[in-house]
């Protein structure tokens, strides 16, 4: 036990004196504070700026050009500019479009042939791009509205007409995807980050020391069971320790700003998370962390030579890989409770993640989540004793890489 | 603290790499383990030191099986490597901690060790910017500082220039002096004959032949002369299949028994004007050739 302490002090001083590992926690927790304290810099700024910038036309952005010369123009004009609060909408008045957004004078283009039918140009056409959508719309509600007027209706009767929308409210029993889909990909994309990080840092440390022939030093020194956890729990306390100060630091620097984002949704949206998920995260990083980083210390035994290190650890990170993947095309397409997830929730492989996110996004009764955590967290153990005996063997074999099949024979010996 | 070996066995797979080895280390002497590369060293020592357990046979600690909580072991092993990229002082208190020092002691032993070795200079600095020879001396400190009972040494002087190795003569020495158990391997067989009291010499995972030097010398058959003279090719015409021409020019002659020697004796003093003539007393390199090289006489006699 209490050379379970040093080696355990040592590892942990091995990453805490780490210049990458100091240096990416303070780049992470600065990116954060810019983005966070954004809104305050840049009133900052505006509070110096420069007012010409606002005593324009009261409208900026991309000029969008409007070509529709057998049509009323200006009826056109003013019900784009209306949908297009972006842009600023403008009369082609026979500018050559293609040549205007190549240039780079226009962003876009509608050049309309009656009201029933138009061509849409823009230079890139990127994935988010709806204007299409809004311009059918306005088109649609343009004709209506003529049609309207022509059947004898006042233009306010018309626009009253189309202006109707039913009121409607969403009562939430359980949980709001669309509410919790940020802040769970957040989470369960660090939760997948840091398991693999510092999982591979498990098992290049032990390659270092085994390549570096300290191992011979320390096997004759230290029980392997105390060598293997105590690698372990330091990465763990190293990798827990990185997510508190970047999670920690976010929170903290939105609290600071809260009144500076006002009522930005994505920011609400992303902060506003139960505490108890909080503690999930903890939960399943821990047990998700100890399972993974045995079985990247194991394999790291096996390596004879730390460039083999890459292709050693692959089976375990492709095994880790699926299972996140699984998760995150569940998630987006709103089957978080579906069989393959359900599977996926108990088996301890997949289930750090698969768990917490059916916990983030939907309603998982007590019972699954203690049967979860119990199956995980006895993989863990179990895996822990085995990655400690193939440690012991895999240590002492140097040569050629050795085969499952040798471990697993001078397994049952050891 | 008396170390014993009794039958012990060990086999990965099917290669038996220890096959019955049996051999005894006393408090205050210094073992010889020799043989050849592959002959069973490095296993016997990691089963010593518990790294994997014996197949059958017993390890003893004073007569009892060893309790490897309560023996502490120094071990200077073969293949060297430490933290290349890691400060001297740090990971050399580390190791020392390893083996259950208080962080205080272990600093003020390491600190003790860089003096006698002259390596204070380095403390603070990376182990890779030094040396071989002195990232030696630095490993020499991990088997040394927490003081322990039994001190293995493999192959310590390798790699080391002449004053050093003087300097590490004198500290073995020292620890044999303190009563230590000291388990000496090297291929270099003056520094054996210089320590050992005894050595044990293992071939294909045998003991081929063990005991106090001095014994095994003595026992050696004294059926063999040395002869120097201005007359060597007469006398090697003399004695076709028996002479053989030494390095150093000398004759060593084999006699059909020990008990021909006298008579052989008195007709080559009478026959011959010889400048010297004495019974051969092998050396250690002799006797290693003859028991752990490739030749069947050796494994006959064992």
């Amino acid at each position: 036990m209490k050379q379970f302490g040093v080696i355990l002090r040592f590892e942990m001083g091995n990453y805490l004196k780490n210049k990458t590992f100091i240096g990416v926690t303070v780049f992470l927790v600065l990116a954060l504070a810019i983005l966070l304290f954004f809104p305050r810099i840049a009133a900052l700024f505006k509070d110096d700026g420069e007012p010409a910038a606002d005593a324009g036309d009261g409208r900026d952005g991309p000029v969008m050009l409007l070509d529709a010369s057998d049509e009323d123009e200006d009826t056109l004009l003013a019900a784009f500019s209306a949908a297009f609060p972006n842009y600023e909408v403008r009369l082609a008045d026979g500018t050559d479009i293609e040549s205007a957004i190549a240039d780079g004078e226009a962003e876009c283009a509608f050049v309309l042939e009656g009201l029933s039918r138009y061509t849409y140009y823009v230079d890139d056409l990127s994935l988010y791009d709806m204007n299409t959508d809004t311009a059918d719309e306005v088109l649609g509600q343009v004709c209506k509205l003529a049609a309207m007027t022509a059947g004898g209706m006042t233009a306010e009767q018309a626009a009253d007409i189309l202006a109707f929308r039913p009121e409607h409210a969403v009562q939430t029993l359980g949980t709001d995807q669309g509410q919790n889909f940020f802040y769970t990909y957040i989470m369960i994309f660090a939760l997948y980050m840091v398991i693999l990080l510092y999982g591979q840092m498990v098992a290049t440390s032990v390659a270092t020391e085994k390549s570096s022939r300290a191992m011979e030093l320390l096997i004759t020194s230290a029980k392997p069971v105390s060598m293997m956890f105590g690698k372990v729990i330091a990465a763990c306390l190293a990798g827990l320790s990185q997510l508190v100060c970047v999670f920690g630091a976010a929170l903290l620097f939105y609290r600071l700003n809260r009144a500076a984002w006002g009522g930005n949704m994505i920011m609400g949206m992303l902060f506003d998370m139960p505490p108890a998920l909080l503690g999930y995260m903890l939960l399943y990083f821990v047990l998700g962390f100890f399972l993974y980083a045995f079985m990247f210390g194991a394999v790291g035994s096996t390596a004879t030579k730390l460039e083999d290190i890459n292709t050693s650890v692959l089976p375990v990170t492709v095994l880790f890989i699926v299972g996140f993947f699984v998760v995150v095309s569940a998630m987006s397409s709103g089957t978080v409770n579906s069989a393959l997830m359900k599977i996926c929730s108990y088996v301890p492989f997949t289930s750090p993640i698969a768990m917490f996110t059916r916990i983030a996004m939907s309603t998982v009764s007590w019972v699954e989540i203690a049967l979860s955590t119990l199956v995980l967290a006895a993989s863990v153990i179990g895996i822990g004793v085995l990655a400690a005996r193939i440690y012991k063997v895999g240590v002492l074999l140097y040569g050629s890489r050795p085969r499952l099949g040798d471990i697993l024979r001078s397994l049952r010996k050891a | 603290m008396d170390l014993a070996f009794e039958s012990v066995t060990k086999s990965f797979g099917t290669q038996t790499v220890l096959d019955g080895v049996s051999f005894h280390a006393h408090s205050g002497e210094a073992l010889g383990l020799l043989g050849r590369n592959g002959a069973g060293k490095t296993t016997s020592i990691r089963i010593l030191m518990g790294v994997f357990p014996a197949d059958s046979g017993r390890v003893l600690a004073d007569g009892a099986p060893i309790d490897r909580a309560k023996v502490s072991m120094g071990y200077l092993p073969e293949e060297r490597g430490m933290y290349p990229k890691k400060k001297i002082f740090e990971q050399l208190v580390y190791f020392a901690r390893l083996h259950g020092m208080t962080k205080p002691a272990a600093a003020r032993a390491v600190d003790g060790w860089l003096d006698r070795l002259g390596m204070t200079e380095y403390r603070d600095k990376r182990l890779d910017t030094l040396s071989k020879g002195n990232q030696q001396k630095i490993q020499l400190i991990t088997a040394l500082a927490h003081d322990p009972d039994v001190i293995i040494l493999d192959e310590p002087f390798s790699g080391l220039d002449p004053v050093n190795a003087m300097l590490l003569k004198d500290v073995v020495k020292d620890e044999i002096d303190r009563g230590k158990t000291v388990l000496f391997s090297s291929h270099q067989m003056s520094y054996i004959e210089e320590f050992c009291h005894s050595i044990a010499i293992l071939r294909g995972g045998k003991i081929v032949l063990s005991g106090s030097l001095r014994d095994i010398k003595r026992d050696y058959p004294r059926d063999r002369l040395v002869l120097r003279s201005e007359r060597a090719d007469d006398i090697a015409a003399a004695y076709p299949d028996a002479c053989q021409q030494r390095e150093d020019g000398s004759l060593l002659l084999r006699l059909p028994s020990p008990e021909a020697k006298g008579a052989t004796m008195k007709a080559l003093a009478e026959k011959y004007d010889l400048d010297e003539m004495r019974v051969f007393e092998p050396s250690l390199n002799d006797i290693f050739v003859e028991y752990a090289g490739d030749n069947e006489q050796g494994g006959e006699k064992a």
